[in-house]
């Protein structure tokens, strides 16, 4: 895409001829090719969902653009303003943490380590990282918890005691209160019970309208055709094809069998 | 023993004067020039065997023959008492191995050696005050290793006494320590005021005579010059206080302004720490 | 011009080496993890951390980790100024535009430092307490250091410090002697944010306490380390520690950084052969 391109669509995250690759050196140096080029753009408002068997290399392309994996080569863009563009990949580990948590978020399926914050306090700094301020960010925290059905009687527990659909929960409030332009999601809705997986896509389903870039990778087909603009589907780390989730979908189905 | 001291100083009259000899004298000389310039500082010196334990006044007693001449008038205390045995003693082997006056009357003296009172009167501008100092090093009782305490006291690195003070309000309600509280010298170096009790202390800080404190078995000479500020270490809010007992009163002289002694027994009573004054005081009583 | 910047450095380490006894000619070159081991075998001399280089900024953790005998201990004894370093340069950004080259310092200068501007949590509490004094008395060292004479203000300053690290306040006036270990943790703790140091560097902070008492320091470090926006240093050869605490690090082998990385990156993506073996090696 050129430069123009980028501006008319109004991208936030380019990714150009990624590649990831690991080199085992406790394994006989083995080299595993988790990445083979892939390029891809996001657009603002877009909710782009990765698709693929599994191995295809969807959570490690998250992990890539989020740099929790280090890209061998290629370049992630993205935007930090109308105009201007920074890779990723060649920011140092000081200048890329910066960005974290407030140009990119990243909600997994796993809440990390933090025992006895409180889910509120957790969803709360979130807020405040990205630049609310206290009061906002208490109101905005307890209205994306009570959206999420986390009953209120757990706001105020230590984390750590928390459910395993309960911390996706936490994490999915604390990712998406006040959402950073790029969102990365890793199976958000994996370990939730239909009622509560409902209300969650809700959530999530709001964010493009908010203008929010996500990037999502589901583990069911029905969360795609729901939420997603677009598919693309991933095979042996490139991107084998995208499209409307209907066609894609139809494709994927058809590799399926 | 008397005879010995007599022919002690009769065979040295012609070479020396007193039991030192001319060199010793000028190394404790030199010591006490670098005391009196750097005050509060501790200086080494070569402490010398003397004719008593050391232990029973040793350093006192160097500074004392160092620093004395024919014209010298000398007064020792014990306590406060110049009958005191060991007074009696080191007051014996002074004026027989020197020969100059003694005297019980501060006012009188030219040289005071004292192992714990700064009489209550009489110390003026040529009044050379010597104290006989058992511990010289105020911060043994929070550091002992020896390069560490000459780092903290070359760095003016005194936390260690504060959190000593610190510790003893809040174990005791009040800070106890009596005799050898820390002072700081001329606003640099904290010194031991061992052996005086704190009631003298207020009586250092800017005194007109010049105090020397030697430590003979430490080997350690250091100084308060005249007219130099010694403070006590002590918080912001915690005022210093001096030791008094309300309602004691001396019972010779009948004094509740001097420092008092108790003198144990059934009938427990206070007498003046210091008898010369105590007596004066009687006198002008009656 | 520069798009996305890095909070500026407080504390900056450049091509720190230590070496104790004498090196031969070639005595950097035949060591490190290539060798496969910190020690000259022409003269004996051990080279326990060489050419090692790395910023923290304020409100940041970075992380050293590494086995025991790599190094990292000695790295942050060097910064703290327990040890002299052979090599190389630790500059404080002690405001905006001042700095200083703390190995210029003089002794008395660098003690100075540790009063008010770079604390120390060291794993053993006897290290950084002084096991007779009460925990109120151990806080009173730095707030005197730091020129507090008020007996009132220093009792309030050092219960708020108590209570801010969770030591029950009627232990305040009890020897830290008779504290459990996690509790000397914590009054270690309060003594090292006394005088908020910009700089506190821990040196396996939980190493030692049970897993139940350990994970409370740690919540308590976590928390202190965002409410006083400090530089911290966490020296430590536990990943869960290091995943807890700090977004970057550095692994050290035979005295040599092999790998720099944010933390998450480490732990799931280690590049250096080192860095591979005791990632998997804690994961297994």
């Amino acid at each position: 895409m050129t430069q123009q391109s980028i501006e008319q669509h109004n991208v936030v995250l380019e990714v150009r001829d990624l590649y990831k690759h690991f080199y085992l050196h406790t394994i006989d140096s083995r080299c595993v090719e988790a990445l083979n080029g892939v390029s891809l753009s996001v657009a603002a408002g877009e909710h782009v969902a990765l698709a693929g068997t599994s191995g295809a290399g969807k959570s490690s392309l998250l992990k890539s653009i989020y740099r929790t994996y280090k890209p061998t080569s290629g370049s992630v863009l993205l935007k930090l303003d109308t105009t201007t563009f920074v890779d990723l990949v060649s920011l140092t580990d000081a200048e890329l943490a910066t960005l974290r948590g407030t140009k990119i978020g990243y909600v997994s399926q796993f809440l990390r380590a933090q025992p006895r914050r409180s889910p509120f306090d957790i969803v709360m700094h979130a807020g405040i990282q990205r630049g609310m301020d206290r009061q906002t960010a208490k109101d905005a925290a307890a209205h994306s918890l009570q959206r999420l059905n986390l009953d209120e009687v757990l706001w105020d527990v230590s984390a750590s005691m928390l459910s395993g659909g309960e911390k996706q929960r936490v994490n999915l409030a604390a990712g998406t209160i006040s959402p950073p332009q790029l969102l990365l999601l890793d199976e958000p809705v994996s370990a939730l019970d239909p009622a509560n997986r409902e209300s969650a896509l809700e959530l999530i389903g709001t964010l493009t309208s908010q203008g929010v870039a996500v990037l999502a990778v589901f583990h069911d087909i029905e969360a795609m055709r729901r939420l997603a603009s677009r598919i693309i589907v991933l095979r042996n780390g490139r991107v084998d094809y995208q499209g409307s989730p209907e066609d894609a979908l139809t494709n994927l189905e058809g590799v399926a069998r | 023993m008397t005879d010995l001291l007599n022919e002690l100083g009769a065979e040295h009259d012609q070479k020396q004067f007193g039991i030192l000899d001319e060199y010793s004298k000028r190394e404790i000389r030199r010591a006490i020039l670098t005391a009196v310039a750097v005050p509060g500082y501790q200086v080494p010196f070569g402490s010398r065997e003397m004719p008593v334990a050391r232990g029973w006044g040793s350093g006192g007693l160097q500074l004392t023959l160092a620093v004395i001449s024919p014209s010298d008038v000398i007064k020792v205390i014990d306590q406060g008492d110049d009958q005191g045995v060991n007074a009696v003693n080191l007051r014996r082997l002074i004026v027989q191995s020197t020969k100059v006056h003694e005297t019980t009357t501060a006012s009188e003296a030219s040289i005071v050696q004292s192992r714990h009172r700064i009489p209550e009167d009489g110390l003026d501008e040529q009044h050379i005050l010597i104290l006989q100092v058992p511990v010289p090093e105020p911060l043994r009782g929070v550091e002992r290793d020896m390069r560490e305490l000459a780092r903290m006291h070359a760095e003016a690195d005194y936390s260690k006494m504060w959190v000593s003070l610190y510790e003893d309000k809040v174990r005791n309600g009040v800070i106890t320590q009596t005799t050898g509280y820390p002072c700081l010298v001329n606003d640099r170096y904290v010194i031991a005021t061992t052996p005086i009790p704190r009631w003298d202390i207020p009586r250092l800080d800017q005194s007109p005579f010049l105090t020397l404190f030697g430590a003979g078995r430490e080997k350690r000479i250091y100084a308060v010059p005249p007219y130099t500020p010694v403070t006590p270490l002590t918080f912001e809010d915690v005022p210093f206080e001096v030791e008094y007992t309300p309602g004691a009163n001396c019972s010779q002289c009948g004094s509740s302004k001097s420092f008092l002694v108790e003198i144990p027994g059934p009938a427990s009573r206070w007498v003046c720490s210091d008898t010369d004054w105590c007596e004066r005081n009687s006198g002008k009583a009656q | 011009m520069k798009l996305v910047t890095a909070p500026e450095w407080v504390l900056k380490v450049e091509n720190l080496g230590k070496v104790f006894g004498n090196l031969s000619k070639h005595g950097i070159e035949n060591t490190g993890p290539e060798a496969g081991t910190s020690k000259d075998s022409v003269t004996g001399a051990i080279v326990a951390a060489w050419d090692v280089s790395f910023e923290v900024a304020a409100g940041e953790a970075l992380g050293v980790v590494g086995e025991s005998g790599s190094g990292k201990s000695t790295v942050m004894r060097c910064i703290a100024g327990d040890q002299a370093a052979t090599a190389g340069s630790v500059k404080i950004r002690t405001a905006p535009d001042e700095q200083l080259d703390i190995f210029n310092l003089s002794a008395a200068e660098r003690r100075q430092l540790r009063v008010n501007k770079i604390a120390v949590v060291y794993q053993d509490p006897a290290e950084g307490l002084e096991m007779n004094v009460t925990a109120g008395g151990n806080i009173a060292s730095p707030l005197t250091a730091a020129g507090w004479r008020n007996f009132s203000a220093i009792r309030g300053r050092a219960s708020e410090l108590l209570s801010r690290t969770e030591v029950p306040l009627n232990r305040m006036d009890d020897a830290v002697k008779s504290f459990s270990g996690g509790m000397r943790q914590r009054v270690q703790l309060a003594k090292a944010i006394a005088n908020r140091p910009p700089i506190v560097l821990f040196d396996e902070p939980t190493t030692g306490l049970d897993a139940s008492v350990a994970a409370g320091v740690l919540d308590l470090i976590r928390g202190l380390l965002e409410e006083y926006g400090l530089a911290a240093v966490v020296v430590s050869h536990d990943f869960s520690v290091i995943e807890m605490l700090t977004t970057r690090c550095i692994v050290m082998n035979h005295g040599r950084v092999v790998e720099s990385a944010l933390t998450d990156q480490l732990l799931e993506d280690p590049h250096h052969p080192y860095s591979q073996k005791l990632v998997s090696a804690a994961r297994a």
